[in-house]
Order: structure tokens, then sequence, then C-alpha cells
């Protein structure tokens, strides 16, 4: 009898550490809700959710790839070099190409840069058999830099109304945006835990040795997980150049560490196997809450980091900790 | 019981295998019977883990042919091998931790429904075939809902070995099944292997381990492999431990694979 009270505690202290990322997120908002005088209220609520759209999106992307057992360091850089080119093909600014095509095109092209950069790295992993670490390294360094190259770098503006309409229009006063994260979630969770595709990504992730033994194609799979990740990176991007109504070169810039961090706040394991969209998705708005709670608070901005840098080691530490109720 | 009369059901022949310079395998040659359990043997090194990746299509002979009931075999990939009737039981289990036990057992055969032409995971169908394949492999695992990190080593081999109970139809190949086992769940899978080959009239096994007893237990003929050459093949009756601990350690090398034929 003993021993079924103590497995069912186990259990309990197991769930409870496998929704913490949630629990801290209500802990939180309820903490800053009460403290912070102005953080209560639905619009800040749903402004929290509609800054958190870029970091949840490019999440998403970076789950796929770390359960699989890889990183892609390269998920900023596509979304910058996708923002970056979708307005240097559509906007009427003189920095602009001057091609002004229409707004459907340049999503074409940018989607198809996405997918080429996935293909890039999935090739040097998977043919080469180079550490996905180091080859998203290298795309993370060139493929911003290659957009700048091509646009001169100049920040430009003006963007035809089919383009700004992504981010302006709203539905019951809540942002299409939000909608959209919130869309891709449940599509991206549902075929993570419920499609072939998905579940063979956790197999790939938990014992590669185990995929190939019985019959899993992991090398299609690699190449279709970065391509994923690489679309999912450029369409954050050309959201990005809709709401901002424009680009610069430096966009977007230092989103890889806010991702890696939603992502590990969320549950995702580095070492592959562990995690799910519904964690993350409480990652990105944790983040999210914070920098809220501190810009209304005006404390310095440098506080965020100090928080964020406590997070990772409070996520990992508790992650090691769930390990301990075996 | 002779194996004369019987039919051979997979015939490993001239087989030979190189990783770069080193030879893991060295004109491999014997049979095995229909409805038999052929105890594979030798030292670490000897080539059996190899021999057992080669049958079971995880990759293919240098040299050499492999027949399996009627025809050549030449296998791409490990899941031409399970369509043919070829199951393996890993020696490194081939267990995802960050999984549950239904999960591992049908791992690149889950089952799935179609839900307006998608293909959807069907995890409760998956739960109850894995309740009666464990039960029938005899190991209790308390929950299967549980992630396989979380179970013993016995309950992780229980369902390594129920993929053999639930797909092992033609020719099981066992690379040391008790490896992680305590004494009396040794004894159940020896009685599982036992009762498939009596059960299973149409299969045949292939058992690799490093405990002699246990060999000479359950199979019917033992096969000594040393250094990646066959070194002499026994039927069990007519054999002991010590002249096939000589043949494993080299002390006599006399009928050089054909005796037992």
């Amino acid at each position: 009898m003993n021993i079924v009270q103590e497995d069912r505690n186990k259990k309990i202290i197991r769930a409870f550490l496998n929704n913490i990322v949630w629990i801290i997120f209500l802990f939180l908002i309820v903490t800053f809700s009460i403290g912070i005088n102005g953080f209560f209220s639905i619009d800040n609520y749903i402004n929290i959710i509609y800054h958190s759209v870029f970091i949840g999106i490019l999440a998403i992307a970076e789950t796929y790839v770390l359960i699989s057992g890889n990183m892609d360091l390269s998920v900023e850089s596509t979304a910058a070099c996708s923002a970056i080119i979708s307005v240097w093909l559509v906007s009427s600014s003189p920095y602009a190409s001057g091609l002004m095509l229409q707004t459907w095109v340049g999503f074409v092209v940018v989607i198809a840069i996405g997918a080429s950069v996935g293909l890039f790295n999935a090739f040097f992993v998977v043919k080469l058999k180079i550490n996905a670490f180091l080859v998203t390294l290298s795309s993370y360094i060139f493929v911003r830099a290659i957009a700048i190259w091509i646009t001169g770098g100049y920040g430009m503006s003006g963007l035809p109304e089919s383009f700004r309409f992504i981010d302006r229009i709203k539905l019951l006063e809540i942002p299409l945006m939000v909608f959209l994260m919130f869309a891709l979630y449940i599509l991206f969770e549902f075929i993570l835990k419920r499609s072939r595709f998905g579940r063979h990504i956790y197999v790939l992730g938990g014992n590669e040795n185990a995929a190939r033994n019985f019959g899993i194609n992991v090398n299609r799979l690699l190449f279709k997980v970065f391509i994923l990740s690489g679309i999912i990176s450029a369409f954050a991007g050309w959201l990005m150049g809709a709401r901002a109504n424009g680009a610069v070169a430096s966009m977007g810039r230092g989103y890889l560490f806010e991702v890696l961090t939603a992502v590990v706040i969320g549950g995702v394991s580095l070492t592959g196997g562990v995690g799910s969209l519904a964690g993350v998705f409480a990652g990105a708005l944790i983040l999210s809450s914070i920098h809220s709670a501190l810009n209304i608070t005006a404390v310095s901005p440098f506080i965020t980091n100090v928080i964020q840098g406590f997070l990772i080691i409070i996520a990992v530490s508790l992650d090691s900790i769930k390990r301990m109720f075996k | 019981m002779t194996t004369d009369d019987k039919k051979v059901f997979l015939k490993i022949d001239d087989v030979s295998k190189y990783f770069g310079s080193v030879t893991a395998l060295s004109n491999v040659s014997f049979d095995v019977y229909e409805n038999e359990i052929v105890g594979l043997v030798g030292d670490n090194g000897a080539g059996k883990s190899t021999l057992i990746k080669i049958i079971s299509g995880n990759f293919p002979p240098d040299s050499g042919k492999i027949y399996f009931q009627d025809g050549i075999i030449r296998f791409s990939n490990p899941s031409d091998a399970r369509r043919a009737g070829i199951e393996t039981v890993y020696q490194d289990l081939s267990i995802c931790d960050n999984l549950d036990a239904p999960s591992n057992l049908f791992i690149g055969r889950e089952i799935y429904k179609k839900v307006l032409g998608l293909e959807i995971l069907n995890m409760a169908e998956m739960k109850k075939k894995t309740k009666e394949i464990i039960s029938e492999v005899g190991i209790k695992i308390p929950s299967i809902d549980e992630k396989v990190q979380y179970l013993s080593g016995g309950q992780r081999q229980a369902i390594s070995l129920g993929r053999f109970i639930a797909w092992g139809k033609k020719l099981i190949l066992l690379d040391e099944p008790t490896a992680a086992l305590g004494v009396r769940e040794t004894r159940k899978v020896l009685d599982l292997i036992k009762r498939t080959k009596e059960e299973r009239k149409e299969a045949s096994i292939i058992l690799i381990s490093h405990n002699l007893q246990q060999v000479f237990e359950i199979v019917d003929r033992i096969v000594v492999l040393g250094h990646g050459k066959v070194i002499g093949i026994r039927r069990t009756k007519e054999t002991n431990t010590d002249e096939i601990v000589s043949l494993i350690t080299g002390a006599i090398f006399v009928n050089q694979g054909k005796k037992g034929k």
C-alpha cells in the first residue's frame, strides 16, 4: 500500500514539475498585477501576448530542431534577412530595390529564402556530419550579412497597405498576429504530438540508434526539420517587416537568446527528445511579461537581462531536480 | 530429435564484412533450420553482433550471400528485414528514455487512425496492445504511461522483448536478451524463448549470449565465432560446456565448422 502511495506522490510531484512553467507564469502575472500599478488591464495582457509574437513563433522553429537533438542558431538571422529582403522588394522607399513587387511575391521569395537556409544547414549537418551548432553559427553570421550586402543596409520604410494590414488588422480589439501565433502553436503542437513526423522527431531526439534500427529515415527527417525551421523563421521575419512598416539592418538583433531562453524555460531539453510547445508558449509569455513589468516600472533595462539570466538557471535547475524524482 | 530432416530456413553463405582495415567477419557460413534455436557464442569482438546486424538489415555484407526461406535477401535497411518477418532485439535495447512504453514498443510502426484524411497517432490502441504484449512477456511494468527513463533495467528489457513477441513471426534475432535482468526475470525470458519456439512452428531463433548455461538449456545447436570466423558448430546434445569454452578460448581447433552440420 505504501509503495502505491509513494508512487502516487512521485507522480503528483512530477506532474507539478512538468507544468512548472505555467505555474511560474501565473505566479508572475498575479504578482505583477497586484504589485505594479498599471499592469492589471486587459489591454496590457493583450499587449504582452502581442509583444511575444516574434519570439514565440521563432521558438516554435527552435523547439522542433532542439527536440530532434540538434540546434539552430540561424533563426534570428533568417528572420532578419526575411524582413529586410521582403521590405526591400516591396517598399517604395528610395533605398529599396525599386521593384515595388506585390506583397505576396515578396512573401514567396522570403519563404523560399528561409527554406534555402534550412536546406543549407541540413546539408552540412546530415551529409558532412558537422555539429549543428557550428553549421548554424555560420549561417547565423552570414545570412543577415547577405541581406545587408544586397540591400546596402539602409533603413527602409513605406510599405503598401497590403503588407501593413497584417499588423494593423484586429478582431475583437485583438491584433490578428495574436490569433496567428495561437493558431501556429496549436497546429505545430498537434503535428509534434500526433503526427508521424512529430513522433519520429521525438524518437530521433531520444535515441538516434533506435530510430535507425527501426527504419526511420533519419537523414530525410533532419532535412525536413531544418527546412521547416527556416520557413517558420522566415515567416516570423516577414511579420516583423509588416509590424515595423520597414526594415533596418539591425532588425531583431538579440532575438536568438530570447528564443533560446523561452525554449529552455519552457522545458525543452538541449540534449533532445524532451519538451512541448505548450511549455514553450508559457516561456515566451513569461519573457514578455517581465519586459512589460519593467517597462511600466521604468527601471533600468539591464535588469531585464539580470532576470532573464537567472530565469534560465532556475529553469534548468528545476529540470535537474525533476530527474531526481525517479 | 535430429535436424537432418528439417528444412534450411536461413543460410549464411560465405559472408565477410570489413570495417576499414578491420575484418569483422571472414567467410562465415552456417545454416539455421526451421523451428530451431541456434546459439551464437564467442568472445567479445568475435563478430556476433556484426552478423546479427547484417541479417537484420542494418548494413550489407561486403561479400557472401544470405538466403532466407527461398530467396536471397538483400536488405537496404532494417525496415525491409522487418517486413520480411525478421525481428531483432538489439543489445542496446534501442529504447527511447524520453518516451513511454507504448511509444517505445511501436517505434517505426506506430498505429495511426485516419481523421479527415490525416493520419493521427492512435495512442489508445497502442496502449491497449502494449498491455497485452507486456503481459505476455511476463515482466510487470507498473505504469505504461510513464516515461521509460523511470523504469528499471528489467522493465526496459521487457519492452525490447515485447517487440519480438509481437512481431517475431519468422526469424527472431536476440542479442544478449537477458543482460539487464535479475535471476527471476531471466528465468521468465528463457521460458518465453522456449515457449515461442514451441508455439511458433514456422519461426526460428538466433540467440547471442555469454551465459553458456543458458545457451545449453535452450538452444538446439551452437555456433562458435572467433575473430570473425566460424570456429565450430555443435549440436547441444553432443557437446559440453568444456568443449565450447575451449573453442571460444581457442584451445582446440578441430573440425573447422563441419561437425554437426
